[in-house]
């Protein structure tokens, strides 16, 4: 019930029945009271009162101001919508979602705020948000979809940046300890690694083989005439294969122990556990062996070898799903034992009194019908065990049919659970795969944006040497022109300079980050100075680099005008190299190197608010290069190609387009997301960073 | 009185309504027309167009039949009264308000309670505050109409059944009332009695138009 407000008038004249009952004069009201003759104008009162129009993308609503008034705490209903008022229209106007808003408007009308289940969770809450109103007052028709929706919302989020959180540069390890653990729990961080996964799982399946076949029958013992399994007949081989298996397994636990940054925790773990489990027969046997009397406990102990199989599931992400399906079905997996139990020892009952009379029956006792029983439920029907009378056939065929129900009851519960998890499981391996497609989207455009900036310079510059050259005037637009104004302010006011990028740097959030820069030599796009040396670099990447492995692109900044070590070759240039188009730069410029000389590169990325593109600038400051640099420089004169300029001039295009576009800022919009180069980067790169010096 | 509403389908005055509105949705109560209503009452087009709008949409949804029933009231009250039990003093009001005894409220009855409420004469009022206390429609109040109107009233204050010590205060609060209306000692009341003895009292008279409210 939402117009209170226009019951209250109602309810202050139901109170005249207090009246006569009243022991104190009542107070008189709090506004001006008009008699009966000046009802008619008074009768405007709620007719001031006045008809809003909102104006929500182009939609228009219209209710009354007091509808909106309703709820004082939200956007609407306060004075906060006056920011939102436009005087020549006349009213208020929204550029937000129109679909959403009908419903929050709806809200004011009638009090209940529902969910359309057609909308994005995320989606809706922004609206929410931006109006001001609580989802808590979601009425109870749509609360539990709204529930659901938003905690799997929430579920996704926190999957998604826990992967991230794998995804994300590790800061170095700081011991020997945390690299090995890091390299136990990830095999892919380091070669070292994934060549210990390799043999661990090379000597498990080893091992599990040499316990099946040391079973196998081999020919028969001369001595004695029987047949012999392999393991008597090789046995001092099957022993040193065992030997050398187990010495690995111990390896590797002690190794692990070692590494784990919470040792009680990894011991109590279940891997652990299966570890232990896995080897102790071994040393078990050792010591029983030297007595040799115990032989049927150490033939026990030799079952537990198989459990070397679970080592496995470090290996194989599907079982770890099933084992994790597994426990958090457990209550549907009671359900079914304790529902079987039941129904066992039910049938089994029947059974043994119907069958009683038989001579010679098998079914001698209750628990001995159990056995019928189980296997009758479970429709496998052995026949070592039937029955005789006409009671007990009947029993057994109800005892069949049932045991088909009870069994099939719990099962798709268990089902659905394996199928949810393994989804999920799936769905993070997808999104890391495609991850690598978004980031290299993201560097792309990224770039674009802040080579569009240093192109559109190259044009102003071009147009003031030279006045009379043509310049492109339909490539720019005010928003570019005052972006690149204040990139203009914040060179002159560093004294530093922006250099393009490569379409391949990669960057990382916040905080400088590293560029190619500085030496030349062969390194990737080192130095910003004369576009056409950088730009012909590239070239020479080009023609070195094509499709090498993507190392190394991250350099460490200042001090590689002090001549330090020029460590980057040609093996750190990047695959993708080849696949990008050529920087923005068009024409090589001479005067362009005279005017800025630099040799050192500074990256400093700036995060401006999803609304602003992002977009990585080089800033580089004006130190002379080194004499090396300039050495190397004239190697590399190789003169832009017409291919090359018109493959260019494309390229601008297409990015002045990213610059306008503002679908750009889908790439961009992401806060969270860090360029992450992929993981066999990352130890060079902040080995990079830490170090000042590279690695391969 | 000639009852104007017009039907759809023929309605009795006894039949359950809530009931009929699950089954039979053909039914609906649109009120007389907006002259006719103008006429009986002393409000203006522009006012009942306003009171019709709040009212409608106070329907309860699940009948829209243009009508309310005394749950509705209930409700209402509730929003204004919130820490008591409304229904007593709901369903006096909504006795009142119930011309024809139905046992729903149409608008037409609605605006015409209003209209005198709002914009009657004193003398209207205290008639209309007569027949609020005469539950049993019998022409005179005697005490226990009183007791229970005092109740009522109380209610809304706070839930009355669990304290003895305001059974007591209703008791005498009861008494105290009824002492001051019956002069003559005859242990009821006739409408001509109360509406003198009202009038007479300066006080009563004030606070009668100290809830005169604007629509």
């Amino acid at each position: 019930m939402a117009s209170v407000a226009a019951w209250l008038p109602f309810a202050r004249a139901a109170a005249i029945g207090w009246v006569p009952l009243a022991k104190h004069p009542l107070p008189p009201p709090p506004f001006r009271i008009p008699t009966d003759g000046t009802s008619s104008s008074t009768g405007g009162d709620r007719r001031c009162d006045e008809k809003i129009i909102i104006n929500v993308s182009g939609r228009r609503f219209e209710c009354w101001r007091s509808t909106l008034e309703k709820y004082p705490d939200s956007l609407l209903g306060s004075n906060e919508k006056e920011f939102f008022y436009d005087e020549d229209t006349r009213e208020y106007f929204f550029d937000r979602d129109p679909d959403v808003f009908r419903i929050i408007l709806n809200f004011y009308r009638t009090g209940k705020l529902h969910y359309p289940k057609h909308e994005c969770i995320a989606a809706y809450d922004e609206e929410l948000a931006f109006f001001g109103i609580l989802p808590d007052i979601i009425g109870d028709c749509c609360y539990e979809d709204y529930r659901d929706r938003k905690r799997e919302n929430n579920e996704r989020l926190i999957d998604d940046r826990l992967h991230e959180d794998d995804d994300k540069a590790q800061p170095k390890p700081q011991s020997v300890r945390e690299t090995m653990w890091r390299a136990f729990e990830n095999p892919q961080v380091s070669t070292m690694a994934s060549v210990f996964y390799y043999v661990t799982g090379f000597f498990i399946a080893v091992s599990v083989c040499a316990n099946v076949l040391d079973t196998v029958s081999c020919g028969t013992d001369p001595d004695t005439g029987y047949s012999r399994t392999c393991g008597e007949r090789f046995s001092r081989q099957f022993f040193c294969l065992d030997t050398a298996c187990v010495m690995i397994f111990t390896v590797e636990y002690f190794l692990r122990l070692y590494a784990a940054p919470d040792r009680l925790k990894f011991i109590r773990s279940v891997m652990s556990v299966i570890d232990v489990v896995a080897i102790m027969p071994y040393y078990i046997g050792l010591f029983m062996h030297q007595k040799g009397e115990v032989s049927g406990a150490f033939v026990t102990l030799r079952v537990f070898r198989v459990f070397r199989i679970f080592k496995f599931s470090r290996h194989s992400q599907g079982l770890r799903v099933l084992g994790y399906t597994l426990k958090s079905c457990a209550s549907e997996l009671g359900f079914l034992l304790f529902s079987l139990t039941m129904a066992i020892i039910i049938f089994a009952t029947v059974m043994y009194y119907a069958e009683k009379s038989v001579v010679h029956t098998k079914f001698t006792s209750i628990p001995a019908a159990f056995w019928y029983t189980i296997v009758t439920m479970t429709t496998l029907g052995y026949g070592d065990i039937v029955p005789k009378t006409w009671a007990g056939k009947i029993v057994g065929g109800v005892c069949s049919l049932s045991g088909v129900l009870v069994i099939a009851l719990p099962v798709p519960v268990i089902v659905s659970n394996f199928s949810r998890i393994y989804h999920q499981s799936q769905r993070a391996d997808k999104m890391k795969a495609q991850r690598k497609a978004r980031l290299s989207r993201i560097r792309l455009a990224r770039n674009a944006t802040s080579n569009a900036f240093i192109a559109a310079k190259r044009r102003h510059e071009q147009y003031r040497d030279d006045p009379n050259s043509p310049v492109d005037k339909n490539l720019v637009n005010p928003f570019e022109l005052q972006h690149h104004h204040l990139l203009r302010c914040l060179e002159l006011t560093t004294d530093r300079e922006f250099v393009e990028m490569g379409p391949d740097a990669l960057m990382s959030s916040g905080g400088t980050s590293i560029v190619p820069g500085g030496h030349t030599s062969t390194g990737i796009g080192r130095l910003g100075s004369p576009a056409r040396h950088f730009m012909l670099n590239r070239r020479k990447w080009r023609c070195c680099g094509f499709g090498r492995k993507k190392k190394n692109l991250y350099k460490h900044d200042t001090d590689r005008a002090n001549n330090k070590n020029p460590n980057i070759n040609d093996d750190e240039i990047d695959e993708e190299l080849g696949d990008f188009q050529r920087p923005i730069s068009s024409t090589p410029r001479d005067s362009l190197s005279k005017n800025h000389p630099v040799s050192t590169t500074n990256v400093i990325q700036h995060q401006s608010p999803p609304l602003l593109l992002q977009h990585n600038v080089v800033l580089h400051s004006n130190m002379y290069e080194s004499p090396k640099s300039i050495g190397n420089r004239s190697e590399v004169d190789v003169p832009i190609s017409q291919d090359d300029n018109n493959q260019l001039k494309h390229q601008r295009n297409n990015l002045m387009t990213v610059y306008e576009h503002s679908s750009a800022n889908d790439f961009l919009a992401d806060d969270s997301q860090i360029l992450k180069p992929p993981k066999d980067v990352v130890d060079i790169i902040e080995e990079g960073t830490n170090d000042d010096k590279q690695t391969v | 009185m000639g009852n104007n509403v017009a039907l759809n389908t023929k309605y009795d005055g006894n039949s359950d309504y809530d009931d009929a509105a699950v089954t039979d949705n053909s039914r609906s109560y649109r009120p007389c027309s907006l002259d006719e209503l103008v006429a009986r009452t002393k409000f203006d087009k522009k006012e009942i167009q306003v009171i019709y709008q709040g009212f409608k949409q106070e329907c309860p949804s699940e009948n829209n039949l243009g009508i309310v029933n005394e749950q509705t009231f209930k409700n209402i009250f509730g929003q204004f009264f919130p820490f008591g039990d409304t229904s007593k003093y709901a369903h006096l009001i909504f006795s009142t308000f119930d011309l024809r005894s139905s046992g729903i409220v149409t608008f037409e009855d609605f605006l015409i309670g209003l209209s005198t409420l709002c914009r009657g004469t004193i003398e209207d009022r205290l008639k209309w505050v007569f027949k609020l206390y005469d539950t049993k429609k019998t022409g005179r109040l005697t005490k226990d109409d009183f007791h229970v109107i005092v109740c009522a009233v109380y209610s809304l204050l706070d839930n009355i059944s669990n304290h003895y010590n305001d059974y007591i205060t209703i008791q005498e609060h009861t008494a105290t009332v009824f002492q001051k209306f019956d002069k003559l000692h005859q242990g009821y009341i006739t409408i001509e009695d109360f509406i003198k003895i009202c009038t007479q009292d300066p006080i009563i008279v004030q606070s009668i138009e100290a809830l005169r409210g604007a629509i």
